[in-house]
């Protein structure tokens, strides 16, 4: 699978604060890239490189397999930290500023995107009139322009309602249906998790994990098991081997294993034998909320 | 280019405060030159030694072939009028953060500042061709029929006071590109503009010391010198006027190399700096 963008040792300083440290990885064609990570991590940083708002002290990267340039620039839609958009001007007038610069799209096309983000009966009204999700929407809007083939989103939800939030998700997930690459900085881990096929991880500038969501996510196997009577099953497992933890959650408990090592036919034979019917067992892969709170220690 | 020129307009043509600045400059650019006209008028009308004094002494400044000096340098005081439009549509680009937007949709940094020189010559086309409008207006109105045939003389001072203009909104537009605030750039702009760059001048003047023609201002102020009110019976005066018109082709080169410096320091930050 080739690469979209490719990062090769980027570190950004602000005067004495490392905001990116080294950070390398690759996002693959025609996938849903999350980059992960708490307030103040470098997703922003990262993505304003990338997009030539910010320079980069050290390292490089590039778009398409060439060194970024305006021309990759524009095929890329970009909705980056903030809408931003000429306050004085109308919605058509200022995705026709759009349109022209990054020559993606046609002005006949700016009907169609107000129509996708739910603008269109606004259309005329001056863009110092919008709501916040508003604005988001004319933001994602503008990105959307031209139907380009990547889409960075920082924060796309930023500001919209529960309902806009599910429209934004489900765009979202139809744009990977027909092959777009998605490249999304958020800290809303269910969102990410709900849409993102690969996932990197920020912390205070460094990179601790990127990859396919199911290779970063199932670094163990999970095994959820249960039985009618739990203390049973727990005094049965103290002479089962092979799992590194043990978790009760509810009324459920979880064994730890290395990763492929979990063998759920063993696990069941192991408690029929000693007495113990199990009626719940299943493999489980960790939450992205629960891998994310463990690689940023909160 | 065409293509900057066309995104440039599209920004511009909505934007309230360009017309406010044409409508201002539309009546500023006559309302001057008609109080400067009438002042001129009410001094040589009286009948008395004083009015013939007057008369001998400013001659018909608003005749041709002067009124395009004469209409030219009234004009030049009210460069602050464009000055506070360039500033305003830098320093919105700041505000909205559209100088980000502009670059992700697919400009490289050096398009932006290209676009923004294309505003300052837009202005600065429109000052001209209003300049231009009155002082032909002025010329045909208060030219008798000898002078009225001497219309095409002294159109130099058309590419002068657009040259002038354009230098002088182009430091309008580094302010606004280095303090990225509309408010404070327009501050330091008036204040150096009407107050520190003439005290600069006359300390300079008193000290005897030789650079204030290099003044950023100074140096395409020169470009319409002082009108030759005293010419006619001060020698000196005339003399100094004389010196002052021999200087313009070379204050044409400064202010030539002057605002290139600008443009390209303009260029050099914004390529260096995060945006």
């Amino acid at each position: 699978m080739s690469s979209v963008l490719s990062l090769q040792g980027i570190t950004k300083n602000y005067g004495s604060l490392r905001a990116l440290n080294d950070v390398s990885f690759e996002v693959p064609k025609g996938c849903v890239f999350g980059i992960l990570g708490p307030n103040g991590s470098g997703k922003t940083t990262m993505l304003s490189i990338v997009l030539d708002i910010l320079r980069a002290d050290t390292g490089t990267f590039s778009w398409f397999g060439k060194p970024s340039s305006c021309d990759s620039r524009k095929k890329i839609g970009s909705l980056l930290e903030t809408p931003n958009f000429y306050h004085y001007l109308s919605a058509t007038d200022n995705l026709n500023i759009t349109q022209a610069i990054s020559g993606r799209g046609t002005p006949a096309d700016i009907d169609a995107v107000l129509e996708t983000v739910n603008l269109v009966q606004r259309k005329n009204s001056k863009f110092s009139s919008f709501s916040l999700g508003m604005k988001q929407r004319l933001a994602i809007g503008a990105a959307l322009l031209g139907n380009p083939e990547v889409l960075v989103f920082d924060e796309p939800t930023n500001g919209l309602d529960p309902v806009g939030i599910a429209e934004i998700r489900n765009l979202i997930k139809e744009l990977a249906a027909h092959g777009k690459t998605i490249i999304m900085a958020s800290h809303l881990l269910d969102e990410v998790e709900k849409v993102c096929t690969h996932v990197a991880i920020l912390k205070k500038g460094t990179l601790l994990t990127a990859g396919n969501v199911d290779e970063v996510l199932t670094n163990e196997d999970i095994v959820e098991i249960s039985a009618a009577d739990t203390t049973r099953l727990q005094h049965a497992l103290q002479s089962f081997s092979g799992f590194t933890n043990i978790k009760h959650e509810g009324n459920n408990i979880q064994l730890f294993f290395p990763i492929g090592t979990a063998n759920l036919e063993e696990v069941n034979r192991f408690c029929f034998e000693k007495g113990v019917t199990l009626n719940h067992l299943t493999i489980k892969r960790k939450s992205l909320e629960a891998k994310f709170f463990e690689l940023t220690n909160n | 280019m065409l293509p900057l020129l066309k995104i440039e307009w599209l920004k511009i043509k909505k934007y309230p405060a360009f017309w406010w600045m044409f409508g201002i400059v539309a009546l500023t650019y006559p309302g001057i030159n008609w109080m400067s006209q009438k002042g001129y008028e009410s001094a040589v009308s009286r009948k008395d030694v004083t009015g013939n004094v007057a008369k001998m002494l400013l001659g018909n400044p608003f005749a041709f072939p002067d009124a395009w000096h004469s209409v030219a340098y009234f004009s030049s005081y009210f460069v602050l009028v464009p000055a506070i439009l360039i500033i305003m549509l830098i320093a919105n680009e700041y505000t909205f953060k559209t100088h980000r937007q502009n670059i992700i949709d697919g400009w490289n940094r050096n398009q932006f500042i290209t676009a923004k020189m294309i505003d300052v010559f837009i202005i600065s086309l429109v000052t001209t061709i209003s300049y231009t409008i009155v002082a032909a207006i002025f010329g045909f109105t208060f030219s008798d029929s000898i002078n009225v045939t001497r219309w095409a003389e002294e159109l130099q001072y058309i590419p002068l006071f657009f040259l002038q203009t354009f230098a002088q909104l182009t430091i309008a537009a580094l302010l606004g590109f280095l303090l990225r605030k509309a408010f404070l750039a327009l501050g330091i702009f008036f204040f150096y503009f009407l107050i520190i760059e003439p005290i600069i001048k006359v300390y300079l003047r008193i000290k005897e010391i030789s650079f204030r023609e290099f003044l950023p201002f100074e140096i395409s102020n020169r470009l319409i010198p002082f009108l030759n009110f005293f010419g006619r019976v001060n020698k000196d005066a005339n003399e100094a006027y004389k010196q002052s018109l021999t200087e313009i082709n070379a204050h044409v080169l400064y202010t030539l190399i002057f605002t290139t410096a600008i443009w390209w320091l303009c260029y050099y930050l914004n390529k260096k700096r995060d945006l």
